[in-house]
């Protein structure tokens, strides 16, 4: 029985110490040093900083060229799929065309009316908008992770938490900055959370991301009235995004309380970062 | 001419498995995530290398292959990394003391080194506050582990290949 022990033992010792042959490593010095890769992510520091970038900037330059080819095919088989959809398309354009054409007189109205109350209340709005605006860099569709690279990062003044825009909506934040590179987390994702308020309803609360095209809301009140195609919008409570830019609109599914987004996450390729949301 | 032309030939599929790591690393592939299932491809080819032709893929190259995965993937530095290791460690393991090779064999002993790097992972990005959905997670682990066979039969033709 010990003997059995002693070469299970051997056996795992063999197996994590030896480096065998044409190994120029052993795997137990590779797992401390993961490790110590691990614990080195939770500090901020410059200099590690620095070398963060530079590590990751240049992943995502290489990954940007192995992608080409897969790239280039998925683009082809858009563009065939585009095709075959045209007629589909055009209908539905055409009906959201004049859809539109029937909101622009009350929303011209509701401006006019918001402009009024502004001075009636004497409040002075500042509508500086400071965008700068990048292209989606990588898209891995991440199983973990809802979020893409963009090709701006330090060397255009982005920073963590910025707010980003696809044209005037809502996407998604910045958690990721390198030199010439930069990670957005969307709305979407599990790790996103958001504080909102909703229109006409008036609630505030927390737009949580779970992975999937529609996130929910949470922490509403408990008697709210909140309705399908309720808007929602950036509450700014939390001092980091401006108020009032657009999200998108409530649909209640299996008593959920569930948020349609404005822009589709999975065919966005160019966004706009707000500099001055920080 | 025909003796190069049969070096470049054996130098070719045998670096292949070693392309096809990187690969699939820098083009985010190494999570397969279909509509119904998703497969670890990146758990199975370094399990199989490692069990199989160990002078095929070097350790070290796994860790750089896990630490492209987790920038790609956006996950902390070394987390991939730390579980790809903990996989190729117990496919070292199951070679010293097996001696017969067989599909069921190493199916078999794919389950602790997909429980064990499972494990890992889940520890990891706990202790890094991430969340991540784990029913995705456990989702993921027994489609791999179902898909085990068909790329072993994939890989065991290319090893062949080698080998001739």
């Amino acid at each position: 029985m010990d003997t059995r022990r002693d070469d299970v033992g051997i056996a795992i010792r063999s197996a994590f110490l030896d480096k065998g042959t044409k190994q120029k490593f052993s795997l137990f010095a590779l797992v401390i040093l993961s490790i110590i890769c691990i614990f080195i992510e939770t500090i901020e520091a410059r200099p590690l900083n620095y070398l963060r970038s530079f590590i990751k900037d240049t992943i995502y330059r290489s990954s940007l060229i192995v992608s080409i080819p897969s790239k280039s095919l998925s683009g082809f088989s858009d563009f065939i799929s585009n095709h075959i959809n045209v007629y589909n398309n055009y209908v539905q354009l055409k009906k959201e065309n004049e859809e539109l054409k029937n909101n622009i007189s009350n929303s011209n109205f509701l401006e006019l009316e918001n402009t009024q109350l502004r001075k009636l209340i004497e409040e002075q709005v500042s509508s500086e908008s400071n965008f700068v605006s990048a292209r989606v860099m990588l898209d891995k569709q991440s199983p973990y992770l809802n979020s893409f690279i963009i090709n701006i990062g330090s060397n255009k003044n982005i920073k963590n938490g910025m707010a980003v825009l696809d044209g005037k909506n809502f996407i998604g934040r910045i958690v990721d900055v390198n030199f010439f590179s930069s990670r957005v987390l969307l709305v979407s994702d599990l790790n996103s959370k958001i504080p909102i308020i909703t229109a006409p309803s008036t609630h505030h609360a927390i737009l949580n991301g779970h992975g999937k095209d529609k996130p929910t809301l949470e922490y509403l009140p408990e008697h709210h009235n909140i309705q399908n195609g309720d808007k929602i919008y950036t509450s700014g409570k939390e001092g980091i995004f401006a108020p009032g830019i657009p999200i998108g609109k409530v649909i209640i599914e299996d008593n959920l309380v569930k948020v349609l987004l404005f822009s589709d996450l999975n065919q966005i390729s160019f966004i706009n970062v707000d500099l001055s949301s920080l | 001419m025909a003796f190069i032309y049969k070096q470049i030939k054996y130098k070719f599929f045998e670096l292949l498995p070693l392309l096809l790591l990187f690969f699939i690393s820098l083009n985010g592939n190494s999570i397969i995530d279909l509509k119904f299932f998703s497969v670890n491809v990146h758990f199975i080819l370094v399990y199989y290398w490692v069990l199989r032709r160990p002078q095929t893929l070097g350790y070290g190259f796994i860790f750089l292959s896990g630490i492209i995965s987790d920038v790609v993937f956006g996950l902390p530095l070394g987390v991939n990394a730390l579980s790809l290791l903990i996989v190729a460690w117990v496919a070292a393991y199951v070679r010293v003391v097996t001696v017969r090779v067989t599909l069921i064999n190493d199916w078999i002993s794919f389950i602790p080194a997909l429980l064990i790097a499972n494990i890992i992972y889940f520890l990891s990005l706990y202790f890094s506050n991430y969340s991540i959905d784990y029913l995705f997670l456990f989702k993921n682990s027994v489609f791999t582990f179902i898909f085990y066979p068909f790329l072993w039969g994939f890989f065991a033709l290319l090893l062949n290949l080698i080998k001739t």
